[in-house]
C-alpha cells in the first residue's frame, strides 16, 4: 500500500493542474458558473469536452493509437483529483467516454476503432446509450426493438425509452433483438446507430428536476450498415455485460465523486458563511456532525473505487464488485444532497429564480437530480441481487 | 500509488486470524477472560509485539500498514483490547520515545512481558485532551480515569494528563504506590474496563513520553488509537457479514435459505457494501497514519467514526437476520455486540471524531485557498 506518486505521476499531475488553470474561465466557480438554461448548460458542458480534448485530456488511458495518452489507472485516479480540485465542469460525452468506448476497445473491429475512437475522444461525436425499453428496465434480457438482417444492412424497429442527451447525440449504441426465438438472452446484438439515420425520431420526456436529459427514441425501419454490428450476432447480451461494468466502474464513480466533492466543498462554505443566531449555521455541532459524516462518505466513494483499480492493477477482472461501487456512491451522494438541503433550511429550498436564493440554489437542483441514481445504471435492487447471489453467493 | 496490501501483509493478518481461532473461549457465549493469557503468550510467541519495534532496536521494523489486516484480525477474534494498546502504546515509544526509554521499554514489549493499557478517558469528560483532569503537579499524578480496557491485567498504564497546562503522557506502573486499578461491571466484562485512580502517584521525569516537551504524543495517540480500533471495529463488522451470509444461506424457512428472500439478500448486500467502504476508509488511515501525512488527524477521526458506525450496523443486522437464535446466548453474537459498543465508545465517540473530520477538512480548505492565493 502506498499513496506515494512517481516523479513522472507528479509531473502528470503539475501539467493538468497548470492546464486546468489555463484553460477555466476566470472565477471559474467562484463568480463565473454553468449557464442556467439547460440546453445552454449542455452544449457549455460539451464545449468544455472539447476544450479538454484540445489539450490531449479526455480519453486519457485508452491507447495512443486511437487518440489516447496511454495513461495508467494511477494517472486516472490522479485526473480526477485534479478536476475535483479545480471544480471542473461536467462533461456532456460521459456516455461516449465511459461506455461506448471502452465496449468499442474491447470488442470492436480494427475498423470500428479507427472509426469512432478518436471522434469519442475529441467529443466531435456525443453518443447515447439505447438499452431499455418500456418493457425492459431492469429486466434487461427483454427488450423487443428489432433488428432484421437484409443484405449489408439491418433494419430496425421498435422504442427506447429513458435515452439520455439523445438530443445532442449523434450516435447510439443499442441492444436489439436479432433472434427472436432464441431464449432472450441468446437472441440479443450490440448494435451502433447514428441518430441522423431516416427513422430515428426522438421526444424529450420531463424529468421530476423538470429537466429533459432523457427522452424516448423512435425506430421506424432505420436502416444500419451490417458493419455496425459490435462482435458477433446476437451475442450482444455478453458484450452488454461489459458496457454495465464500465457503467457501474470505478472510473463512472471518480468521475462522479468530483462533481459531489464540488458540492459538498459548496456545502461546507456555505453552511460556515450563513449567519444563524449569533453566529453561522455550522456552528452548531450536529451540523458540524452531519457535514463530518458526508465527507467521510464522499471520500471513501473515492477509496472505493481506488481499491478496485488495485485489484485491476493486480490483475484481477471486473466483476461484481462494480455493484458495490455503484451502489455505494448512489445513496451515499444522495445522503448528501438531502443533507444539503437539511442544513440550509428554509434557504436552501428557494431556486435559481429566488434573489435571495443560495448558491444559485443549486442545492435543491442536485437534491431533485440525486433521485436518479439508485435507479439508473442499474437500479439499487438489482444492484443488491447481484451482490447477495454473484458476490456473497445466496441462493437465487 | 497502490491501494492493496501485499502477500506477507495478507498472510501476517491471517496467521493471525488463524492463531485466535485457536482459543474458543474468546468469542464463546460466556464472557470469559480464561484464555486470554494463552492467547497473549501465543501471539508474542508468533512476534506480534516485536513487529513495531524498530530494527535496531531487535524488533522487526515494520510499519503501521504492515499489520493492519493483523489489527483487523484481533477485531474479528475478540483479542483483549490490551493487545492493540500494547501495539498503540508501542509505535508511541518509536516515534517520541527518549533514547532511555527506548532501551528500557523496546525489550520487553518485544517479548510481550509488558502489557500496557491506556487510561483516557474521564467521568465528566469528552475527548478533548486538553479539558481533562488529571494533572501532574509537583512530580504527582492525581484524578481517576475511567474505561481503561485491561488495566487490571495491565503491568503499565500510559495516562493522558495535564502537565504544565499542557497534556502529555505518562507511563506510570500499576503497581506504584497511590495507584488503585477496580474492575467496573461493563456490558463487555471480556473488555474488563477498569476505573483507575491516581493519588500523588509519583511521577519522574522520564516517564513522561519524549520528556513532555509538546503535546505532539497526545495527538498522535488520538490518531493511532482511532485508526487502531478502526481496524478493531471493522474486523467485527467483517465477521457479522460473514456469519450472517453463511447463516442465510442454510438456515431454511418456507422451504427455501433465508437468504433466497430478498429482504433478506438485500441487507447481506448492504453490509458487503459498508464493509467495503469502511475498509478503504480504515486502510487509508493506517497508511496515513504510518506516513504521518498532513492528513492524518483527519482520516484517523473519519476511520474511527464510520467503521463503529458500520460495526453497529452489522452487528445488529446479525441478530436480527439470525432470529430467534442471534437472540441467544448461545449463539454468542452477543459477543461482538457488547464488543463493537466498547470500542465505539473509546477514545471519542463517532459524533465527535465525525465533528473532528469537519474541523480538520475546514482547516485544509482554508490551507488550500492560502496556498492557491500565494501561488497567484
Ligand atoms: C435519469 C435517468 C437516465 C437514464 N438514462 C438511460 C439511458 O441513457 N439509456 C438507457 O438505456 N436507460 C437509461 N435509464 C433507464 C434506467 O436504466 C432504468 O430506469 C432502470 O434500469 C430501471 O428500469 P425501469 O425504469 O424499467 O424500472 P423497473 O425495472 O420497472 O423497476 C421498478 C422498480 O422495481 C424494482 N425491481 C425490478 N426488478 C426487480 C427485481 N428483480 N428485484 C427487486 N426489485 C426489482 C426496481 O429496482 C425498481 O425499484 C435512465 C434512467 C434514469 C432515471
Amino acid at each position: 500500500m502506498d499513496f506515494n506518486y512517481t516523479p513522472e505521476e507528479n509531473a502528470f499531475r503539475m501539467d493538468l493542474r497548470k492546464w486546468l488553470a489555463d484553460a477555466l474561465p476566470k472565477g471559474w466557480g467562484e463568480t463565473v458558473f454553468e449557464p442556467e438554461e439547460e440546453e445552454a448548460r449542455y452544449l457549455f458542458r460539451r464545449d468544455w469536452d472539447r476544450k479538454l480534448a484540445s489539450g490531449g485530456w479526455t480519453g486519457i488511458n485508452w491507447p495512443v493509437e486511437y487518440g489516447g495518452r496511454g495513461a495508467t489507472l494511477v494517472e486516472r485516479a490522479i485526473f480526477a483529483e485534479e478536476m475535483a480540485r479545480a471544480r471542473a465542469p461536467e462533461s456532456l460525452n460521459i456516455i461516449g467516454q465511459n461506455l461506448a468506448g471502452p465496449t468499442i476497445l474491447h470488442f470492436g473491429t480494427e475498423a470500428q476503432k479507427k472509426r469512432f475512437l478518436p471522434k469519442i475522444i475529441s467529443s466531435e461525436e456525443i453518443w447515447a446509450q439505447g438499452f431499455s425499453e418500456p418493457n425492459a428496465g431492469s429486466d434487461l434480457a427483454s427488450v423487443r426493438t428489432r433488428a432484421e438482417r437484409k443484405g449489408d444492412k439491418f433494419i430496425v424497429n421498435g422504442q427506447k425509452i429513458w435515452t439520455s442527451f439523445a438530443q445532442y447525440s449523434q450516435w447510439c449504441f443499442a441492444l436489439v433483438r436479432t433472434d427472436p426465438d432464441a431464449p432472450k438472452h441468446k437472441g440479443i446484438s450490440f448494435l451502433l446507430i447514428d441518430m441522423n439515420s431516416p427513422g430515428v425520431s426522438i421526444r424529450p420526456l420531463r424529468q421530476i428536476s423538470g429537466e429533459s436529459e432523457f427522452n424516448e427514441t423512435f425506430f421506424d425501419d432505420v436502416e444500419v450498415p451490417a458493419e455496425n454490428l459490435v462482435g458477433d450476432l446476437n451475442d450482444g447480451w455478453r458484450i452488454a455485460m461489459t458496457t454495465l461494468a464500465y457503467e457501474r466502474g470505478p472510473e463512472d464513480c471518480l468521475a462522479r465523486q468530483i462533481r459531489f466533492k464540488r458540492e459538498l466543498d459548496s456545502l461546507i462554505d456555505v453552511a460556515g458563511a450563513m449567519p444563524m443566531d449569533d453566529g453561522v449555521v455550522s456552528d452548531d455541532p450536529g451540523v458540524q456532525e452531519d457535514l463530518g459524516r458526508a465527507i467521510v462518505e464522499i471520500d471513501a466513494m473515492r477509496l472505493v473505487a481506488l481499491r478496485s483499480f488495485s485489484r485491476f492493477l493486480n490483475g484481477e477482472e471486473r466483476g461484481p464488485d462494480a455493484s458495490i461501487i455503484k451502489l455505494y456512491w448512489s445513496h451515499a451522494a444522495q445522503r448528501m444532497n438531502e443533507k444539503a438541503i437539511d442544513i440550509l433550511g428554509a434557504p436552501g429550498l428557494l431556486t435559481g429564480e429566488d434573489p435571495e436564493a443560495v448558491a444559485r440554489g443549486s442545492f435543491g437542483m442536485s437534491y431533485l437530480q440525486s433521485k436518479a441514481f439508485t435507479i439508473y445504471s442499474g437500479s439499487s435492487e438489482i444492484q443488491r441481487n447481484i451482490i447477495g447471489e454473484r458476490l456473497l453467493g445466496l441462493p437465487r | 500509488m497502490n491501494f492493496a496490501f501485499n502477500e506477507e501483509q495478507r498472510s501476517l493478518g491471517e496467521t493471525v486470524g488463524q492463531l485466535l481461532s485457536d482459543f474458543p473461549a474468546l468469542t464463546a457465549p460466556d464472557l470469559s477472560r480464561e484464555q486470554d493469557d494463552d492467547a497473549w503468550n501465543a501471539l508474542a510467541e508468533l512476534g506480534l509485539f516485536s513487529l513495531l519495534v524498530p530494527e535496531e532496536n531487535d524488533g522487526v521494523g515494520l510499519s503501521l500498514v504492515d499489520v493492519a489486516l493483523s489489527v483487523e484480525a484481533l477485531g474479528a477474534g475478540l483479542a483483549s483490547p490490551l493487545v492493540a494498546s500494547t501495539l498503540i502504546a508501542t509505535e508511541l515509544v518509536k516515534r517520541f520515545g527518549t533514547d532511555a526509554q527506548k532501551d528500557a521499554l523496546f525489550g520487553p514489549l518485544a517479548t510481550g512481558e509488558l502489557k500496557v493499557a491506556i487510561a483516557y478517558t474521564e467521568r465528566g469528560k469528552g475527548t478533548d485532551p486538553e479539558k481533562l483532569a488529571c494533572a501532574i503537579s509537583g512530580g504527582c499524578l492525581s484524578g481517576t480515569k475511567i474505561a481503561v480496557a485491561g488495566a487490571d491485567a495491565a503491568d503499565r498504564l500510559l495516562v493522558v494528563a495535564r502537565n504544565n497546562d499542557q497534556a502529555s503522557l505518562a507511563f506510570v506502573e500499576t503497581g506504584a504506590a497511590g495507584v488503585t486499578v477496580r474492575q467496573q461491571d461493563d456490558l463487555d466484562p471480556s473488555a474488563a474496563l477498569c476505573e483507575v485512580a491516581f493519588d500523588g502517584v509519583e511521577i519522574a521525569a522520564d516517564a513522561l513520553l519524549g520528556g513532555g516537551a509538546s503535546d505532539a504524543p497526545v495527538n498522535a495517540l488520538l490518531d493511532l488509537a482511532a485508526t487502531v480500533y478502526s481496524g478493531l471495529t471493522i474486523g467485527i463488522a467483517n465477521r457479522m457479514l460473514e456469519t450472517t451470509v453463511e447463516y442465510a444461506k442454510t438456515r431454511e424457512q418456507f422451504g427455501k435459505a433465508i437468504g433466497s428472500f430478498q429482504s433478506i439478500k438485500h441487507r447481506c448486500a448492504d453490509m458487503a457494501v459498508l464493509v467495503e467502504a469502511g475498509r478503504a476508509t480504515s486502510y487509508f488511515a493506517f497508511w496515513n497514519c504510518a506516513e504521518d501525512s498532513a492528513e492524518r488527524a483527519q482520516t484517523a477521526s473519519a476511520a474511527k467514526a464510520y467503521c463503529a458506525d458500520i460495526a453497529r450496523d452489522a452487528c445488529n443486522e446479525a441478530i436480527q437476520i439470525h432470529g430467534g437464535m442471534g437472540f441467544t446466548w448461545e449463539m454468542a453474537l452477543h459477543r461482538y455486540l457488547r464488543r463493537a459498543k466498547v470500542l465505539e465508545s473509546a477514545f471519542g465517540n463517532p459524533a465527535w471524531h465525525y465533528r473532528r473530520v469537519h474541523a480538520e477538512a475546514v482547516a485544509g480548505r482554508e490551507a488550500d485557498a492560502t496556498a492557491c492565493r500565494d501561488a497567484a
